[in-house]
C-alpha cells in the first residue's frame, strides 16, 4: 500500500508535467525542474509539497508530505537534489502484480473476487500447429534502435492504440496493474507479464499480445469490453506488421514494474546486512570537549557541519534525568542535597553506579524489554483468556537486567533456555521461564483449523523474534518473498520449521471457545520457585474432584447420547447449550485442580517452550470414531468437541514432531508445497551457519547464529535500543526495523563501534549504559539553539539532549514516590495470577471465573507497587498507564507513541489516583516534620519534591497568590471526596496546589 | 525527542490552524517545520463524500436474516423438510412479510416501524463473512481481520477524516461488548491512540448513567478554575523561559480541550432538553424500547455536534433457541428507536449526509436448531444502510431460495468496509498507514466498492 503512495507520486508528477505540456510524459528531470520554482537546483519541502495537491494520498496522512520528503532527503540537509528526488519516479514502479495479492493466511478469499480473467495467458500447449513455426526474428531488431520509419510507424499506428486501450490497466501509473504487465515502455512490453513476453520482435506466435488482440482465446482476449472490445481488423494487422518489423519502439526507461532482481540487488547492498566494523576514532577540532570515544564519534559529524554542541546540563537537571532514565523514579531531596554538595570529579559517576546497582534499575529497564517482548498476561484476540503465570517471565526479565545478565545469554535463554545445560534446578527453572518469551504472544484460541493455529503461532513467534532481536520484519515473507528486503519466502519457512518443531506451552484451559489449551511447564522442585500462598485442603480437593467426576459422567452421557441411533437428528438445543456450559465448568475445574500439587500447595507452573519429540508419538485421541464435523448434526458436532477434546483439535501430526516445514503457497495452509530445510535468513548469513540436528528444533542453533560475530544485526539492534532508552531516540529511529523500509542510522560509525564493543566486551548492558551516561553527550543540556536547530531539527546528530516526556510508568511511580506512597517491595505474582485460569472480564458462561474489569483497569489506583507490576491484560490495560501511551502489547513495540490527548489532562485533573497523590503530598508538605514551616518554605519544598528545583521568583509569587486567592468557603472543595473525610480548607488548597504541580508540563517533561 | 511526526500526534497547534492554501503559507511551512494542524482536525477526503458521518447500529450475535429482511417464501413452504446439513429440517419464518413503501421492499412484521422507512433503506441481502463463529466474525466486521490486531473501522474513519468537533471524541462507541475482541473492536492498534474509540457504558448495562472515565471533576467548578489558572500560568511561564517548546503548547491546549470536553460532553449526553415528542419518537416512554431509544437519541446528538463515527451495540441476537420469543423481543426493543432515529435525522436534514448502518456479524441458518432456533450462518446475511448517499428502497444481492448462501452480487465484509469508506469520500486502497515497514489498510488486499448502491 506504500507503493500506492509512490505510485501516486508518479501519477501526480506526471499530471503536473502534463500541465505544461499535456501530450508528453515527462522525465524525472523535467518534473524536478517544474517543481523547482526558484530554480536553485534543489527542492525545498514547500516546492516538493506542491505534489500534495495532486496527490490525495499524501494528504491521507497528516504528515504525508513531510514523511515522504524526509525519507527522500537522504543526507538530511533539508532539500532534495535531483538524485534524491529521482527515486520517487523509479520506486513508483515497485508495484505488485495485479494478481489478487495473497489472502491473509487462512482467510478464505472473499467471495467477491474480481471475475475479470487475467489479461494474458500462455496459449494452450496442446494446440501448436506445426505449420505455425515462427519466422526467425531479424537478429538486429530486438535490441538495436529500429530504423526511423519503423519508429514513425509505431508512433502513428501503435502508440496511440496502446495509450488509448491498454495503459489504463497496463502502465506504471495504472490504478491497478493487471497481470503484472506494463506496456508503456519498450522494456515492459518485451518482458511482458506473468505469462511471458507480450511482444517478441519478429515472432507473432510468441507474442502474447498478438494472441490477445485476436480474441481467439476468451480468457486472454484484450482489450476488454469496457475499453471497447476487440480492435478493428485493420489495427490488428498494424500490430502484426509492427511485430514483424521487429517491434521498433523508442520508449526509453526501465519498465515501471521493475524486475525482482533489480530491487533485490540494491536491497542486498543495504547497510544493515553488512557486519558492523569499529570505526577509527575521528580527529576532532575541539579536543577538550569529548570525554570518551562516544563523544568524539558524535562531535566529528557536528564539526563537519559547522555545529557545536550546546552547554552542559545543570547539575540538578542532570540528576533528575539520570534518575528517571536509570530507575524511572525521581531523586529524593536527600539525593539532590548530596549530589549538590559533592564536588568531587567522580560525583556523577558515583550516582550512576549507585543507580545501576539499585533494584529499581531492573524494574525500569526490564519494562523496556517487556515492550519489545509484547509482554501481557492474556491471549488477547477473539477470546481473551488469562495467562495466570506470565508474571514469572516479567520477574525473570527484571532480574536479568538487575544482575546484568550478558545479553547473549539473555537472548539464548529466551530462545532456547529449555535446550541449554543447567548446573542445578534453579538455573534450569530460570532458563525455562525465559522461554516464556516465545509463549506469551497473542493467540486466537478459538481457531477451529488446527493447522492454521499451528502456523499462526509460529508466525507470531517469527514476527516477534525477528523484530525483537534482529530488527527485521521476516513475517512479511509468509505469503510471498519480502517485498522490500531480500528475505525470500523459503527463508521464512526455514525459520517456520524451527518454530513448528517447538511445542509451545501457554496454558489456558479447555472451554467451549478454546480449542487450543495446552499444559504449562512444571518447574523443577529444587528450584524453589515462588508460588502464590494458596492451599487446597484434601477435603476441598475431594469435593471438587467429586464435582468434576459427576460433571464428566453426566456430560459424557449427554454427549454419547447424541450418537445413539434413537437420539434423533436434532435434540433439544438447550441440551447443546448445557453441553457448552458444562465444557467450560469442566475445563475450569480441571485447571483449578491441576494448579495444586498433591501437597495442597500451588504447583510452580510456567509458560515456555520445549522441543517436539524427534519421532512422532502415538496420536492422543481417545480412539473414538465419530462422524466428521461436516457430516454430523449440530449437537453431534458439539458432542465431538467434548469427547475428543484431547485429540481432535490437537496439533496436526506433522507439527507434533521435529520436522521441516513446507512452503505454503501464498501462506495458504491448504496449499503446502515443497519442504525447506530448517535454517536462517540468508541475507544475514555471512559465514557457514550452525548445522541444525535432525533431532531438535534448531532454536539453540538459531540463537548461536544470531550471536555469531558475523551476524550484522543482533548487537546493533540491542545497542540501538539502549541508546534510544537513554536518549529517547535511537541512532536508527526505527528500532524494530533495520530493513530497507526502516530509517538509515544517523551515525553509523558510532552505532557500529558501540555494537562491536558491546559484543567484544561481553554483551554487558550495564557497562553500555554506564558508558553512555558518563559521555559528555548524555550530560548536555536540552537548550534550544537556533543555528543547530535549523541544521538538524530532529537532533539526529545529538547537539543537545532531546527533551522527553516521562513514560506512563514514571509518571505514576513518581506521583507515588513524591507523595510518599510508593511501595518498593515487589509484589508476588499479579492480580491476573490470583484469579487463575479464566477469561479477562467476567461472563455468565464462566461462572465464578475471570478477572473483573475494575481489578485490571483501576489497578493503578489500587496498589502502591511500582507500575511494572500492574496487571497487563490485553485489551484491558490499567487506565493509569493506558492514557499515557503505554505500549500496545499486541506486538513488538520498540518505540512508544508520545501523545498529548485530552484524556491525559482529564486523568490529571479528575482521576482519584492523582487526587489521592495530591492530597498525600499536601499532607506531607504541611506535616509538622516536613521541615518547612511557612507557606513560602512549603511552596519551595513542593517544587523541590515534584520538579527537583527551586521555584523562580515569578513562580513563587504565582503560588503565593494562588493560596491567597484560593476560593474561600470551599471547605472541602471536593464535590466527590476521594476519602470519606472532608478536607479542611487548608488541606483542600494544598491538594489543589499539588494537583497542579503534578499536572504541570514541567513535571511531565525531562530536560 | 519530539520529532515532527510526534508533534503531529499531539494536539499542539503551535502554528496550527494556519491556512496552508497559498504559496506564502507553504513558504512559511518550509521555514518553520511545524505542523499544519492537529491530527483530529477535519481532513479533506480523497473525493467528494456522500456521507459525512456514520451511525452504526451493531446487532451483536447474528440477527436472523430470513426472519427480518430477506423474504424466503419457499423456505416457509418447505418447513419441516430436510435441510442441507445432515439431520436438519428447514424452518420457515414464523413472521409474515409484506411489501412496503413505493419501492415495495419486503420486510417482516418484526420491524413494523422500520418498515415505514422502506423507501430510505438500502438492503444488502448478500452479505458474507469468513467464519461462522462470533468472536472472529465480530472482529472481522470491526477491523477486517480476526487473525491480527488491526485498527477498527471507526479509527480508520477518524484517521482519514478527522473530526468536526475537537471538544469531543471523534469516535464514540456505546455499550460495546467486552467479549469477541473487546476493545479491539474500537481500538486504534498501530494507528495513533488519538484515533481510538471512546467507550461509553458497557455491554448489557443500561446506557443511562454511563460516564466517560475521569470526565467528572472531583472539585467544585470555582476550585477547578483556580487550579487551571495556576496550571496554565505555570505552563506559560515554562514556555516563556524556554524557547521552542511546541510540546508544552500541546500540553496547554490539551487542558483547554479537556476542560471544554468536560463541559460539552455532559451537555451532549443530557437528554433533558429534548422534547417529549422527540423522546417518544425514540421510544423513551416505553420500558421495552427506552434503553436502545436513549442510545439512538444520543447517537443523533453526537452526530449533530460533529462526532464522526458513532457505534451503538445491541445484543444478544444469538437465537439458537427461543427464536420466537427472543427475536421478537429484540426486534421490539430496537424497531421504534431505529425508526425514530431515521425520522429524526430526516426531519433535521441530516439523513442525507449521515450513513446509518444496521446489522450484525453474520446471519442464521434456514434450518432449525431444535424446534425454535437457528444456527450461525456466515454465507448469507442482511445488513442495511440508510441515508449517506445510498439508494433508498433498494435491495442489493440475492440469497438462494432458502437463505443458505448469497448467490448474486455477494458483498463480503471487506467490500462493506470499502463501500463505507467510499461513501465517506475515502479510497480504501489509498487510506493507508505505515507500520512495521509497510503500508496497511482496512481492507488489507481485499475489498470492492459496491457501486450499485450509490444514489
Amino acid at each position: 500500500m506504500y507503493r500506492h503512495l509512490l505510485l501516486a507520486a508518479v501519477l501526480a508528477a506526471t499530471a503536473i508535467a502534463q500541465q505544461s505540456s499535456p501530450s508528453a510524459r515527462r522525465s524525472p528531470e523535467q518534473i524536478f525542474e517544474f517543481l523547482d520554482k526558484d530554480k536553485n537546483g534543489t527542492l525545498s519541502e514547500a516546492e516538493f509539497g506542491v505534489l500534495k495537491d495532486k496527490m490525495p494520498t499524501l494528504q491521507a496522512r497528516p504528515d504525508g508530505v513531510s514523511a515522504k520528503f524526509k525519507e527522500l532527503d537522504k543526507d538530511h540537509n533539508g532539500v532534495l537534489t535531483l538524485e534524491e528526488f529521482r527515486p520517487v519516479m523509479t520506486q513508483g514502479s515497485r508495484r505488485p502484480a495485479a494478481t489478487p495479492a495473497p489472502a491473509a493466511p487462512g482467510t478464505p478469499a472473499p467471495s467477491a473476487t474480481p471475475s475479470t480473467p487475467p489479461p494474458t495467458r500462455r496459449r494452450p500447449t496442446a494446440s501448436p500447429a506445426p505449420a505455425a513455426t515462427p519466422k526467425p526474428a531479424p537478429p538486429a531488431a530486438a535490441n538495436q534502435p529500429a530504423p526511423t520509419d519503423g519508429i514513425a510507424f509505431f508512433e502513428k499506428n501503435i502508440r496511440p492504440v496502446l495509450a488509448d486501450k491498454c495503459y489504463q490497466c497496463h502502465a506504471a501509473d495504472a490504478e491497478k496493474i493487471k497481470g503484472g504487465l506494463v506496456l508503456d515502455t519498450r522494456e515492459g512490453i518485451r518482458r511482458g507479464g506473468e505469462n511471458g513476453p507480450a511482444v517478441v520482435p519478429g515472432n507473432l506466435k510468441a507474442s502474447l499480445l498478438i494472441e490477445a488482440i485476436h480474441y481467439d482465446n476468451k480468457d486472454s482476449a484484450m482489450p476488454p469490453k469496457k475499453a471497447g472490445g476487440k480492435l478493428s481488423d485493420e489495427v490488428i494487422r498494424d500490430f502484426e506488421k509492427w511485430v514483424q518489423m521487429g517491434a521498433p519502439d523508442p520508449r526509453e526507461g526501465t519498465a515501471k514494474l521493475a524486475a525482482k532482481q533489480d530491487t533485490s540487488k540494491a536491497a542486498k547492498d543495504w547497510w544493515a546486512w553488512q557486519p558492523p566494523k569499529k570505526a577509527p576514532v575521528p580527529q576532532v577540532k575541539d579536543a577538550a570537549w569529548p570525554k570518551s570515544d562516544i563523544d568524539r564519534l558524535l562531535l566529528a559529524p557536528l564539526e563537519a557541519k559547522g555545529l557545536k554542541p550546546v552547554a552542559d546540563a545543570e547539575k540538578l537537571t542532570l540528576l533528575r534525568r539520570v534518575f528517571f532514565d536509570l530507575t524511572g523514579l525521581p531523586p529524593s531531596t536527600r539525593d539532590a542535597d548530596a549530589f549538590m554538595k559533592d564536588s568531587s570529579p567522580d560525583a556523577f559517576s558515583k550516582v550512576v553506579d549507585r543507580l545501576l546497582a539499585s533494584p529499581q534499575f531492573g524494574e525500569k529497564w526490564g519494562r523496556h524489554w517487556l515492550d519489545v517482548a509484547r509482554y501481557a498476561e492474556s491471549t488477547g484476540k477473539d477470546i481473551n483468556l488469562a495467562y495466570p503465570d506470565a508474571w514469572r517471565y516479567r520477574d525473570y526479565v527484571i532480574a536479568a537486567f538487575n544482575k546484568d545478565k550478558p545479553y547473549n545469554q539473555f537472548l539464548r535463554e529466551q530462545l532456547a533456555g529449555d535446550l541449554l545445560p543447567a548446573g542445578n534446578d534453579k538455573q534450569r527453572a530460570e532458563q525455562l521461564v525465559a522461554t516464556g518469551f516465545l509463549a506469551l504472544g497473542t493467540k486466537s484460541v478459538n481457531q477451529a483449523n488446527a493447522r492454521q493455529f499451528a502456523l499462526d503461532l509460529a508466525d507470531e513467534q517469527i514476527d516477534t523474534v525477528s523484530q525483537a532481536f534482529l530488527g527485521v520484519t521476516a513475517a512479511c515473507a509468509r505469503c510471498h518473498d519480502h517485498k522490500f528486503d531480500p528475505i525470500p519466502q523459503k527463508d521464512y519457512y526455514a525459520l517456520a520449521g524451527i518454530f513448528l518443531s517447538t511445542d509451545t506451552h501457554y496454558g489456558t484451559f479447555f472451554a467451549a471457545q478454546n480449542r487450543s489449551a495446552t499444559e504449562l511447564i512444571e518447574l523443577p522442585r529444587g528450584a524453589g520457585a515462588p508460588v502464590l500462598p494458596r492451599v487446597l485442603t484434601p477435603q476441598e480437593r475431594g469435593q471438587k474432584q467429586a464435582e468434576l467426576d459427576k460433571l464428566l459422567k453426566e456430560t459424557n452421557e449427554m454427549a454419547e447420547a447424541t450418537f445413539k441411533p434413537a437420539a434423533g437428528a436434532n435434540r433439544n438445543p438447550k441440551g447443546q447449550l448445557a453441553l457448552l456450559f458444562r465444557m467450560n465448568q469442566i475445563g475450569l475445574l480441571e485447571s483449578e485442580l491441576g494448579s495444586f500439587g498433591s501437597d495442597g500447595k500451588m504447583r510452580p507452573l510456567a509458560m515456555g517452550v520445549l522441543d517436539q519429540p524427534a519421532h512422532l508419538k502415538e496420536g492422543r485421541t481417545r480412539g473414538r470414531s465419530t462422524p466428521s464435523y461436516e457430516n454430523s448434526t449440530p449437537d453431534q458436532a458439539i458432542a465431538s468437541r467434548f469427547l475428543e477434546r484431547d485429540g481432535r483439535f490437537a496439533r496436526p501430526p506433522e507439527f507434533r514432531v521435529v520436522n521441516e516445514s513446507p512452503v505454503f503457497e501464498r501462506g495458504d495452509v491448504t496449499k503446502p508445497g515443497g519442504k525447506v530445510p530448517r535454517g536462517f535468513l540468508s541475507v544475514l548469513t555471512h559465514q557457514p551457519p550452525p548445522a541444525i540436528p535432525a533431532s531438535s528444533s534448531g532454536r539453540r542453533e538459531l540463537a548461536d547464529w544470531m550471536l555469531a560475530d558475523s551476524n550484522p544485526l543482533t548487537a546493533r539492534v540491542m545497542v540501538n535500543r539502549v541508546w534510544q532508552w537513554m536518549f529517547g531516540q535511537g541512532l536508527v529511529t526505527s528500532p524494530d526495523n533495520f530493513g530497507t523500509t526502516g530509517s538509515l542510522p544517523s551515525n553509523q560509525a558510532l552505532l557500529d563501534t558501540l555494537a562491536v564493543k558491546f559484543r567484544e566486551g561481553g554483551w554487558s548492558v550495564k557497562k553500555l549504559v554506564r558508558e553512555i551516561a558518563l559521555s559528555r553527550a548524555y550530560q548536555l543540556s536540552s537548550t534550544f539553539d537556533e543555528t543547530n536547530f535549523a541544521a538538524d531539527p530532529e537532533n539526529a546528530l545529538v547537539w543537545r539532549m532531546s527533551k522527553r516526556r516521562l513514560d506512563a510508568e514514571s509518571i505514576r511511580d513518581a506521583a507515588l514516590a513524591i507523595s510518599g506512597q510508593l511501595d518498593l517491595r515487589p509484589p508476588l505474582g499479579s492480580p491476573v495470577a490470583e484469579r487463575g485460569n479464566g477469561p479477562i472480564g467476567q461472563f455468565k458462561q464462566f461462572p465464578g471465573a475471570g478477572v473483573p474489569e475494575d481489578v485490571l483497569v483501576e489497578s493503578g489506583a489500587r496498589t502502591n507497587a511500582r507500575s511494572v507490576y500492574l496487571p497487563i491484560a490485553r485489551e484491558m490495560l490499567p487506565d493509569a498507564l493506558a492514557v499515557f501511551d503505554f505500549a500496545e502489547p499486541g506486538f513488538v513495540t520498540g518505540n512508544r507513541e508520545t501523545t498529548n490527548v485530552p484524556s491525559q489532562a482529564l486523568f490529571l485533573l479528575n482521576s482519584p489516583f492523582i487526587a489521592t497523590a495530591a492530597q498525600k503530598l499536601g499532607e506531607r508538605l504541611t506535616a509538622a516534620n516536613s521541615g518547612a514551616a511557612s507557606l513560602d518554605q512549603r511552596v519551595q519544598l513542593a517544587y523541590w519534591l515534584v520538579l527537583c528545583r527551586a521555584p523562580s521568583e515569578t513562580e513563587r509569587q504565582t503560588a503565593l497568590n494562588f493560596f491567597a486567592n484560593f476560593p474561600s468557603g470551599t471547605s472541602a472543595g471536593d464535590v466527590r471526596p476521594v476519602s470519606t473525610a472532608a478536607l479542611a480548607p487548608t488541606t483542600a488548597a494544598w491538594t489543589s496546589f499539588c494537583r497542579v504541580l503534578l499536572a504541570s508540563a514541567d513535571f511531565r517533561f525531562l530536560n | 525527542m519530539f520529532s515532527r511526526r510526534e508533534l503531529l500526534k499531539s494536539l499542539s497547534s503551535g502554528f496550527g490552524y494556519l491556512a496552508f492554501a497559498g504559496l506564502a503559507a507553504r513558504a512559511a511551512a518550509a521555514a518553520n517545520p511545524t505542523v499544519p494542524d492537529g491530527p483530529l482536525a477535519p481532513k479533506a477526503p480523497h473525493f467528494a463524500p456522500r456521507a459525512k458521518r456514520v451511525i452504526f447500529l451493531c446487532m451483536r450475535g447474528g440477527p436472523s436474516h430470513v426472519d427480518t429482511f430477506d423474504y424466503k417464501p419457499k423456505l416457509t413452504a418447505k418447513t419441516g423438510t430436510p435441510g442441507i446439513r445432515a439431520g436438519t429440517k428447514l424452518l420457515g419464518s414464523k413472521w409474515n412479510f409484506a411489501q412496503h413503501g413505493q419501492s415495495g421492499l419486503s420486510i417482516s412484521e418484526l420491524f413494523p416501524n422500520v418498515a415505514n422507512h422502506a423507501d430510505d433503506l438500502c438492503l444488502l441481502r448478500s452479505m458474507q463473512t469468513d467464519l461462522p463463529a462470533h468472536p472472529q466474525a465480530f472482529l472481522q466486521l470491526h477491523t477486517g481481520s480476526f487473525q491480527f490486531v488491526r485498527p477498527s473501522l471507526g479509527a480508520w474513519t477518524l484517521y482519514g477524516l478527522g473530526t468536526e468537533n475537537e471538544n469531543l471524541p471523534g469516535f464514540v462507541t456505546l455499550t460495546p461488548p467486552a467479549a469477541s475482541g473487546g476493545a479491539q473492536n474500537y481500538g486504534s492498534s498501530f494507528l495513533p491512540a488519538i484515533y481510538q474509540g471512546t467507550r461509553l457504558g458497557a455491554d448489557n448495562r443500561p446506557i443511562a448513567g454511563a460516564e466517560i472515565r475521569n470526565l467528572a471533576s472531583l472539585v467544585k467548578p470555582q476550585t477547578q478554575r483556580a487550579e487551571l489558572d495556576l496550571l496554565q500560568a505555570m505552563n506559560h511561564e515554562t514556555l516563556r523561559r524556554e524557547r521552542s517548546r511546541p510540546e508544552v503548547e500541546g500540553v496547554i491546549e490539551s487542558f483547554e480541550l479537556a476542560f471544554r470536553m468536560q463541559k460539552e460532553m455532559p451537555q451532549v449526553m443530557d437528554l433533558s432538553q429534548e422534547s417529549e415528542a422527540t423522546k417518544s419518537l425514540y421510544g423513551l416512554d416505553n420500558a421495552a424500547t427506552a434503553d436502545f431509544g436513549r442510545k439512538c437519541l444520543l447517537a443523533r446528538r453526537f452526530a449533530e455536534v460533529g462526532v464522526r463515527f458513532v457505534e451503538i451495540s445491541h445484543g444478544d441476537w444469538d437465537q439458537h433457541f427461543n427464536l420466537t420469543t427472543a427475536l421478537g423481543a429484540n426486534c421490539r426493543s430496537v424497531d421504534q428507536p431505529i425508526a425514530g432515529l431515521l425520522a429524526d435525522l430526516k426531519q433535521r436534514g441530516m439523513l442525507k449526509d449521515t450513513l446509518v448502518i444496521w446489522g450484525g456479524e453474520f446471519g442464521r441458518t434456514p434450518h432449525a436448531q431444535g424446534g425454535d432456533g437457528r444456527d450461525h450462518n456466515n454465507k448469507a446475511f442482511t445488513m442495511w444502510m440508510a441515508g449517506g448517499g445510498v439508494k433508498g428502497g433498494f435491495a442489493h444481492g440475492l440469497t438462494d431460495d432458502y437463505g443458505y448462501e448469497a448467490v448474486e452480487n455477494k458483498v463480503h465484509v471487506h467490500d462493506l468496509h470499502a463501500t463505507i469508506l467510499h461513501l465517506l469520500g475515502l479510497d480504501h486502497e489509498r487510506l493507508t498507514y505505515r507500520y512495521a515497514g509497510r503500508e496497511f489498510r482496512l481492507t488489507d488486499v481485499h475489498g470492492n466498492v459496491v457501486k450499485e448502491i450509490m444514489a
